[in-house]
């Protein structure tokens, strides 16, 4: 009965603001020397331009409890990379930018992430009975609140498919989750089939990038469909010390993560 | 005070020094079924003293000894004279003869009869028949009750697929819905294409807009009376109809002639049986039901029984993702006592409950919630004297909410069970008020109000730090939860929370002349419940929460003045209002609130505040082959949540901003013809202004994806809403002796197909990486076709 056609509608341009990307992921069992942020700005919503980096930053992430600085390397392209980064499970890190002499700061703690138990893929499971899904399994820690990111990602595709889990309901539990793709005839999207690959990453995230994350997933892709909440601007938590009506979109994160790929069969 | 102590002595002494005087009561109901009609005018020729029907076709009147012809009247009926002799009390019981060319013209009334309207200090209400609405098009073939009150000014509702209406700039919740006495938590079915009222069981509704009666408490934006038919007690009777998305059937019928009888209304979806026989969707259900039953009895001249109730039901099942279902249950006792000639008493008793149960087979979840009341409700009204009548009555409403209860399907599923707290509440009320004719132009209806709402223990409450249960983040400039330092358990007897109000209610009525007249009103309201929801659209999950220690009441003022005006012998009429509203401890929820299975709402949302104000056209043609109206609402309604006790500036920066109910126009048309004894058609044209939403401003590339910035809450606005339909109704050769009356009626719902925005959705387009505007329209061209029969 409902019908979908996508339509030309003006839209209102707000301030463009600088944007900060500093996810600072260590994959479990690896050094996570090697860490990259990035800096660009804001555009009008329907920009088809490339994204506007941003250089001539200077970027410096600190570990609050040791007190050790990690200088970040302007590679004039809105990269600012190091290679001799130290994750430390429990530590809280402070994030420095300075650009435009205006300075912005950011904190965050990183979280232990569990190990993934068993990926599987089934037919009857998942939303449906005749499609394929990835089935993804893993231990919640009994004693905390925990909070996760997961990405599915298929090889070949332009994007991967972010979802957020809170242990509210599940607490000690063993959690799955699963990944299933429909058809869908407007995006050429095809359900998953013998061969495809599955590349799945679990992250564990602080109760406040869970908040962000939640909100940045409902929006993203409910788009303000009449069941989503209202829509309103997304706050990271970088934090403009010289100026704070100039704030600066994206966050600051610090998260240990499991990485698997899978092969359906 | 002079001058009051002055104007108490002239009442009073009006009273006491009147000549010998007489009353006159009785009932008045229709020739054909016995029905009891409601609003029909008792009038003494030569006179101004006179009578409208209440709500059980009663009627009273005090006059002087004499010699007198009563008018009895109603619209669509022949009316009726009797000479009396008035020199003692009596009894006269009268029942009119619907008029012979009404079969199928329409009638429409606004409010009461013309010379008691004009007159009659009672304003900012609306009158329609269930006639009226079955001659309206409807989508889907379905005559429907929300959906043609949303022709009439000041109503509107958030678009296709949403559920209930707004009246003068209010939100869904704060309409007070009754179906025969009882609360009506949500009124729709297949998530608001249809409402739960079934025509066919319906006698009238009212739907009082402001100058809310002091009867009535406990929403602060309307009252919505809908009154079911009593059932026929001359002769078996059966109506239906056949459509192509639903059926109905209705029987009523004698229980004992001329004191008692029934009616059995339902209604079915068969949908889901074509859906059977598709492949892709054969797995999926959508379907709804209801059930109306009545039944009433007459014990003597001074007693009468009715029982009522109602039971719906809305199942939406998609193959193993999700299941749902919802509905409504409702039942009343009521028992009418007339103690003498002037004083009319009723008595309820009333149960009603909505609740609703979705399963998740992915995750192996099942959820359910509910809110049940009890209501008992003594009414009195007292036929003092000609110039004055009394209301009176008390009410005490019992409210227990399970807002919700979740627990695994299977032994293996990893849902953890969870019960959130069961909220206990006591409303009650006490009002009197009085319909004064202070004199021969000028009336007044004025009355006070007490509301008392006590929420009960049972459950432990939250502390918060600071007694803050939102908190400002200043550097962030969010909005977040406060931190809980303690809770503290009250007992079943104990009182977590009281509030008591007092709400003045006043009206005023001067005649300028025959036909025309202005009026004022004042209305104080409390409402103590409160839907939440933080979606664009209520939806049927929405769940109810009370008034309480972070919660207080919502509490409105409404002030509204009107100029009424019949002419060419009441083939037209001309309403003019005009309104203020102000709404104190309207809630809204933070940036990013979550409401779902949340047992601490108080951490989501703030106190802010609410106004609204319009202008209302409503220029009606109420005989003729032509009749119909025209609407023409022009509105603002806004809102402002200021941070508080939280801090900070508060939503949208502590700015007003724009409710979702907002509509600077609203037009609405509606036209009925009536060619001849065959064919009449009717048609609808709406224009309404767009709603209220927020558009993206930007964007910025975020892990790989184009993210959205937004601009101010509720800044910008939908595309207009418009549309037009048509229906055609067809009767027949129907020979007058024939029992078997039938009619078909054709209907095109949205006739050229305009593409009306429920929403518009942004999204980056997973193909091309590209930001894209996405709309979602509900309804194009919808053609339909019913066939209704009688026996």
């Amino acid at each position: 009965m409902s019908c979908e056609d996508v339509i030309d509608i003006e839209v209102p341009t707000g301030q463009i603001r600088l944007v900060i990307e500093a996810s600072l992921d260590w994959e479990k069992g690896t050094t996570g020397n090697n860490q990259t942020i990035k800096l660009s700005t804001s555009t009008p919503y329907y920009q088809t331009q490339d994204i506007p980096s941003v250089t001539g930053a200077s970027v410096k992430v600190t570990n609050a409890d040791t007190n050790q600085e990690f200088i970040f390397t302007d590679q004039n392209n809105g990269t600012y990379t190091i290679s001799n980064f130290v994750p430390i499970l429990g530590n809280t890190y402070n994030l420095e930018v300075i650009y435009n002499e205006e300075i912005y700061v950011a904190t965050e703690t990183l979280l232990t992430v569990p190990e993934i138990n068993n990926v599987t893929q089934s037919l009857e499971g998942g939303f449906d009975d005749e499609l394929l899904e990835v089935n993804v399994y893993f231990d919640d820690p009994v004693d905390q609140d925990n909070f996760y990111l997961f990405s599915f990602y298929e090889q070949g595709d332009l994007f991967a498919n972010l979802e957020d889990l809170s242990d509210e309901f599940l607490n000690g539990n063993e959690i799955h989750n699963f990944f299933e793709k429909d058809e869908d005839e407007d995006n050429n999207q095809a359900p998953f089939q013998a061969g495809d690959v599955v590349d799945i990453q679990l992250f564990a995230i602080s109760e406040r990038y869970y908040n962000f994350t939640r909100l940045l997933i409902e929006q993203y892709y409910g788009g303000g469909d009449p069941f989503s909440s209202t829509a309103a601007e997304l706050r990271g938590n970088c934090i403009n010390q010289t100026n704070d009506e100039n704030y600066a979109y994206g966050y600051f994160r610090v998260t240990e993560f499991v990485k698997t790929s899978y092969t359906f069969q | 005070m002079k001058h009051l102590i002055l104007g108490f002595c002239l009442i009073v002494s009006s009273l006491l020094l009147a000549q010998e005087k007489y009353s006159i009561r009785g009932t008045i109901k229709d020739f054909t079924n016995g029905e009891t009609l409601l609003g029909a005018t008792v009038f003494l020729k030569g006179t101004t003293n006179g009578a409208v029907t209440n709500e059980y076709g009663f009627y009273s009147i005090t006059a002087a000894k004499g010699n007198y012809t009563v008018l009895i009247s109603y619209i669509g009926y022949e009316s009726i004279s009797r000479e009396i002799q008035l020199n003692a009390d009596q009894t006269l019981n009268i029942e009119l003869k619907e008029s012979a060319t009404n079969l199928n013209e329409v009638v429409i009334v606004a409010d009461e009869p013309e010379q008691i309207s004009i007159k009659k200090p009672q304003m900012s209400v609306s009158k329609l028949n269930a006639g009226t609405i079955k001659q309206m098009p409807a989508v889907l073939g379905e005559v429907d009750v929300i959906k043609s009150i949303q022709m009439l000014p000041g109503v509107t509702n958030n678009g296709e697929g949403s559920s209930g209406f707004n009246v003068r700039g209010g939100a869904v919740d704060q309409n007070l819905v009754l179906l025969d006495e009882a609360i009506i938590y949500n009124t729709s079915h297949f998530f608001g294409f249809f409402s739960v009222f079934n025509a066919d069981a319906i006698k009238d509704i009212k739907l009082y807009k402001g100058d809310i009666p002091a009867k009535f408490g406990g929403r602060v934006s309307s009252v919505l009376d809908v009154r079911q038919k009593d059932g026929n007690n001359k002769a078996f009777n059966v109506n239906g109809g056949i459509g192509l998305i639903s059926s109905r059937l209705a029987v009523e019928g004698p229980i004992v002639k001329d004191k008692g009888s029934f009616l059995i209304a339902g209604r079915t979806s068969y949908a889901h049986l074509f859906m059977k026989g598709i492949e892709d969707i054969k797995d999926d259900k959508i379907s709804f039901y209801d059930l109306n039953l009545k039944t009433n009895y007459e014990i003597n001249k001074n007693n009468r029984v009715y029982l009522s109730g109602y039971f719906g039901r809305d199942i939406f099942n998609l193959s193993k993702i999700i299941e749902n279902n919802y509905g409504n249950a409702t039942a009343n006792l009521r028992w009418n006592h007339i103690f003498n000639d002037k004083l009319f008493s009723n008595l309820s008793l009333i149960y009603s409950k909505y609740d609703y149960q979705i399963i998740l087979d992915f995750i192996e979840l099942d959820w359910v919630a509910d809110i049940k009341n009890y209501n008992i409700k003594y009414d009195f009204k007292y036929y003092l004297s000609d110039k004055l009548k009394l209301e009176f009555g008390a009410s005490g409403i019992s409210y227990k909410l399970n807002p919700g209860e979740v627990s695994p399907t299977s032994q293996t599923s990893p849902i953890n069970y969870l019960k959130l707290d069961q909220k206990r509440a006591f409303e009650g009320g006490l009002y009197v008020s009085a319909e004064h004719q202070i004199t021969n132009k000028l009336t007044a209806q004025y009355g006070l109000r007490y509301s008392s709402f006590s929420r009960l223990g049972g459950q432990s409450i939250s502390n918060y730090s600071n007694n803050q249960p939102v908190v400002y983040n200043s550097e962030l400039d969010i909005y977040e939860r406060g931190e809980v330092t303690s809770e503290t358990f009250f007992d079943k007897r104990e009182s977590i929370q009281h509030y008591d109000n007092f709400e003045p209610r006043l009206g005023l009525s001067y005649q300028l002349n025959e036909v025309s007249s202005i009026k004022a009103s004042l209305t104080r309201s409390t409402q103590y419940l409160h839907l939440l929801s933080n979606t664009s659209s209520v939806t049927p999950l929405d769940v109810w929460t009370t008034s309480g220690k972070y919660i207080k009441p919502q509490r409105s003022t409404q002030y509204a003045i009107g100029y009424y005006k019949n002419f060419k012998d009441n083939t037209y009429a001309l309403e003019l209002e005009t309104y203020y509203k102000a709404i104190d401890n309207r809630i809204d929820y933070i940036d990013g609130s979550d409401l779902i299975g949340n047992n601490t709402i108080e951490t989501e949302i703030l106190n802010g505040e609410a106004r609204a104000y319009g202008l209302e056209v409503l220029l009606r043609k109420n005989k003729g082959k032509f009749t119909g109206w025209l609407a023409y609402t022009l509105s603002k309604s806004e809102q402002r949540t200021l941070g508080g006790q939280a801090g900070g500036p508060g939503i949208n920066n502590g700015n007003w901003y724009n409710t979702p109910y907002d509509r600077t126009h609203d037009i609405s048309l509606t036209g009925i013809y009536k060619l001849n004894d065959k064919w009449s058609f009717s048609s609808n044209l709406v224009f309404q202004t767009g709603r209220p939403v927020t558009y993206p401003n930007g964007q910025y590339n975020y892990e790989g994806f184009s993210i959205a910035t937004f601009s101010n809450r509720n800044e910008d606005r939908l595309p207009a809403y418009h549309r037009l339909d048509i229906s055609a109704t067809y009767t027949p050769n129907n020979k007058p002796d024939k029992r078997w009356k039938g009619e078909w009626v054709f209907g095109i719902y949205n006739l050229y197909n305009r593409k009306n925005a429920a929403s518009i959705t942004f999204n980056q387009n997973d193909q091309t990486g590209l930001n894209e505007a996405t709309r979602i329209s509900i309804f194009g061209l919808i053609p339909s076709v019913t066939y209704n029969f009688k026996f």
